[in-house]
């Protein structure tokens, strides 16, 4: 070493533990200053950011596949049919009135000077072309839901006529879900195989700006909507943050304004925070158990009533959602326009009956089930509380979880693996689709593809053939009762809308579909 | 810049590596199949019929050989073209040339921390062995490397984005756009991985760094009258340079695996978020293309460990 690198070592200050800490403290505190001056809160201009729990599968009603879709599908298109958000009956949307002048024909009037955003008019010509494309292209997933339409033509700009293969009362409803959602021929290229899954085109409150995958999706005022004063806002952001917590954390930081779908035990902790507010109400959600009614002992309709009767659902929701939700004895909640107070009775907690029923069918010593369910935290626990209720009339079984894809698809697809599936039915927006699609004999959700009771396609038929309400529910009231005679599924609870807002704003309120819009939501 | 011998070595790792990512990817590939679960069922959506599952099949080519499927990836991703997500549509190379930067951010970010506090810390600890000072930064890591950097996470979230308003609690800003604010939202995550990386660091460079002073060539040099500053800056920093490095590359490695809860936590859209959504729905494009990103950049880390190697210890090229 020579002389001068041994002065530059020798100039090094000496490592004396002050100085260490002092140089530590230091880097702490310019952190903090670092932190300070920018204050982690949405920015003042009027644009609602809202947290989101899942990424979209597609932003075309068309091709896409889930559930979750809908809240951004509702800020881009509008659909034909709208509905009340506490009953979900059926009320205007893009058709302004709608009538069956026969059973097999539907005549919807359409709204005056809607335009899409890319400003090609709305009119019947574009009814039909979605319509058409929804039910025969290829690409389309939703061609179940328009299964009963035989043609559709465009009588005059404004009138659409439907002819249907068979009676179909449900199909307003549906034109309300996907298969109502309108979107821009011209941004298709007039051609029904195309799509239009990244770039929207609709005639919604907000037109499309961008979707950065599992990050985000942007959409600014639409100025020529055809409702007065909608949006409510200059913009919409879409923040996908899937966990839970986290999302409460980003509403509680002000860093969105609305975090939809909290769990229920989540519902306490935002009460906490006095800078929240809670918008809460029942959903179409039902957790239930799927029955493969095929297999073993469940054959046998006295075991899957056994199975039923001792499930005490009151003391399940008070366990599992920290009360915040009802017991679900069929697989509509109260509020819904069509829940059949008959078909509730069919399935109250009977302990004595359940030990009856087992013991008449041969299984007075108990019964051993395979049961499949999910890992996650919400549905363990109801596993739990499902295994102490069932083990007093002797029913015993081991949850063997897996993520929804892996298991759902075992036991729905092909291989048909386990008696019993503890999962959810979200709901559709008319009940005669949530009837057929849980227990018609070709169904994918039926999972032993097992034959619904003797009359069920008829009175689902009869559901279809009235357009009047009272009617209907009538017909749905004889379903209901029919599946829960037969305990084809195993209804438990009805999940709540729990969704935490900030102090700022107003006009948001929750739906029984469970599937929030933003439209009408002003911020103060 | 680098010798023959150098050079040789660096051509023998990178050969290598063809092998390694064949059999990263093929072995990922395959367990995705393996496992049950069917992506077309998913992509069927709610209304799914089973002749809609079949024609989703078939439309994505779902229903051919599994060593077709592997071959056709392959084929695409040597000419540059690693597929498109199955669920959203969007190419996997613009997916990951967007999430991959903020990862590896996050992961500079976290080892600068950790470099910057656990070496201090760590020659603090070496130059008192057996004092106060040094039992304190033993404690300190101990704490550090046992605590999950999960919980340290939600902890800094409580205190520092929810209570104090100094960080934002969730997001991430890319450093590209903005390199200021970018540094802000990622100090929460990068403070928590760093968390157990400057505990391994300070706890490392201990040990290495005590056993060094400790050996006869010190002493001999301290018996010369050198001061004990310049042996511990001068000699003994160079003799525990190397395993510093290796700690330091270990740390790279193990710290991009720990982003997925962090990046989970703060809703970060990174590698970590993008590989458990796409694996829990199976689509194995984006996971196959993820997968090759992180195995080549531990690669990449790994070959330039080697490299920084050969040139603080020639001897090592030669090996």
């Amino acid at each position: 070493m020579n002389n001068k690198q041994l002065k530059a070592i020798n100039a090094l200050p000496p490592l004396r533990r002050r100085q260490v800490l002092s140089g530590l403290a230091g880097l702490a505190g310019a952190a903090a200053i670092g932190g300070i001056p920018g204050m982690a809160h949405a920015a003042g201009d009027n644009v609602l950011r809202v947290r989101a729990n899942a990424n979209p599968s597609s932003l075309d009603p068309a091709t896409g596949g889930s559930g979750s879709d809908h809240v951004f599908l509702y800020n881009i298109y509008d659909t034909l049919v709208d509905w009340e958000p506490e009953s979900l009956a059926p009320k205007a949307g893009l058709a302004a009135e709608w009538s069956f002048p026969d059973t097999t024909t539907l005549v919807l009037k359409l709204q005056e000077g809607v335009t899409f955003h890319d400003g090609t008019p709305f009119d019947a010509e574009a009814v039909k072309f979605n319509l058409d494309r929804n039910r025969t292209a290829e690409i389309s997933n939703i061609k179940r839901d328009l299964a009963s339409v035989a043609s559709v033509e465009a009588t005059d700009p404004l009138t659409v006529t439907i002819t249907l293969s068979a009676p179909d009362t449900a199909l307003p409803l549906i034109l309300s879900d996907r298969a109502g959602m309108m979107v821009s021929p011209t941004a298709l290229g007039n051609d029904p195989e195309a799509t239009i899954e990244r770039n929207p085109v609709g005639t919604g409150p907000w037109s499309f700006v961008s979707w950065t995958d599992g990050e985000k999706v942007v959409c600014t005022r639409f100025d020529a909507h055809w409702r007065d004063g909608i949006p409510g806002t200059d913009g919409i952001e879409m923040f996908i943050i899937p966990e839970e917590a986290t999302g409460l954390r980003a509403v509680q930081s002000g860093q969105v304004h609305i975090s939809y779908q909290l769990s229920e035990r989540q519902k306490v902790l935002v009460e906490r925070i006095p800078t929240l507010g809670i918008v809460s109400g029942p959903t179409l959600y039902i957790h239930q158990l799927y029955v493969n009614s095929a297999r073993g002992a469940l054959q046998d309709v006295r075991v899957r009533r056994a199975l039923s009767l001792a499930i005490d659902r009151e003391a399940f929701v008070a366990a599992t959602q920290a009360n915040v939700g009802e017991a679900a004895y069929m697989n509509l909640p109260k509020a819904h326009w069509a829940y059949s107070e008959a078909a509730a009775k069919l399935t109250t907690f009977d302990l004595e009956q359940a030990r009856a029923l087992l013991e008449e069918a041969g299984y007075a010593d108990g019964l051993e089930l395979d049961l499949r369910g999910y890992p996650d935290q919400g549905s363990v626990q109801r596993q739990e509380v499902l295994l102490a209720q069932w083990n007093k009339i002797g029913v015993r079984g081991r949850f063997q979880n897996a993520p929804i894809a892996e298991n759902s698809g075992r036991f729905f697809g092909e291989e048909k693996q386990g008696d019993l599936l503890l999962s959810a039915w979200t709901g559709r927006p008319d009940p005669s689709l949530t009837y057929s699609l849980l227990y018609s004999a070709e169904s994918f959700y039926n999972p032993g593809r097992v034959t619904p009771p003797e009359g069920f396609e008829a009175a689902i038929q009869a559901s279809r053939e009235s357009s009047d309400q009272d009617d209907r529910k009538a017909a749905l009231d004889e379903v209901q009762q029919m599946v829960m005679k037969a305990q084809l599924s195993i209804p438990l609870s009805v999940r709540y809308e729990v969704d935490a807002i900030t102090s700022n704003v107003q006009g948001f309120n929750a739906n029984l579909l469970g599937k929030p819009k933003f439209s009408d939501v002003t911020l103060g | 810049m680098l010798n023959t011998v150098q050079r040789k070595m660096l051509t023998r790792r990178l050969l290598q590596a063809i092998p390694v990512l064949l059999l990263a990817t093929f072995s990922v590939f395959m367990l995705l199949k393996l496992l049950p679960g069917d992506v077309a069922i998913t992509l069927a959506g709610e209304n799914a019929t089973v002749e809609r599952i079949e024609e989703i099949r078939r439309l994505k080519g779902l229903d051919q050989p599994l060593i077709v499927q592997y071959g056709q990836w392959v084929w695409g991703a040597v000419q540059g073209d690693l597929s498109e997500s199955l669920l959203s549509g969007e190419p996997v190379a613009t997916t990951l040339a967007r999430v991959f930067p903020n990862t590896l951010f996050i992961v500079l970010y976290a080892v600068t921390l950790s470099v910057l506090i656990g070496v201090p810390l760590g020659i603090l600890a070496a130059s008192r062995s057996g004092g106060f000072s040094d039992k304190l930064v033993m404690v300190l890591s101990s704490v550090g490397v046992a605590l999950p950097n999960f919980w340290i996470a939600m902890i800094f979230v409580v205190v520092f984005a929810l209570n104090r308003s100094w960080f934002p609690a969730t997001g991430f800003v890319s450093p590209f756009e903005n390199p200021l604010e970018a540094l802000w939202y990622a100090t929460l995550p990068a403070v928590a991985l760093a968390a157990s990386g400057m505990a391994e660091v300070a706890r490392q460079l201990r040990s290495s760094l005590v056993e060094t002073l400790h050996s006869q060539h010190f002493r001999t040099l301290h018996a010369k009258g050198l001061p004990f500053r310049s042996i511990l800056w001068k000699h003994g920093l160079r003799n525990v340079s190397v395993n510093l490095l290796t700690v330091i590359s270990l740390l790279i490695n193990r710290t991009l695996a720990a982003t997925v809860v962090v990046e989970i936590v703060f809703a970060i859209p990174g590698m970590g978020n993008t590989i458990v959504n796409a694996t829990l729905q199976r689509d194995f494009p984006v996971v196959q293309g993820a997968v090759l990103v992180m195995v080549v950049t531990v690669i990449t880390v790994n070959l330039i460990t080697d490299v920084l190697y050969s040139i603080l210890d020639p001897r090592i090229a030669q090996r």
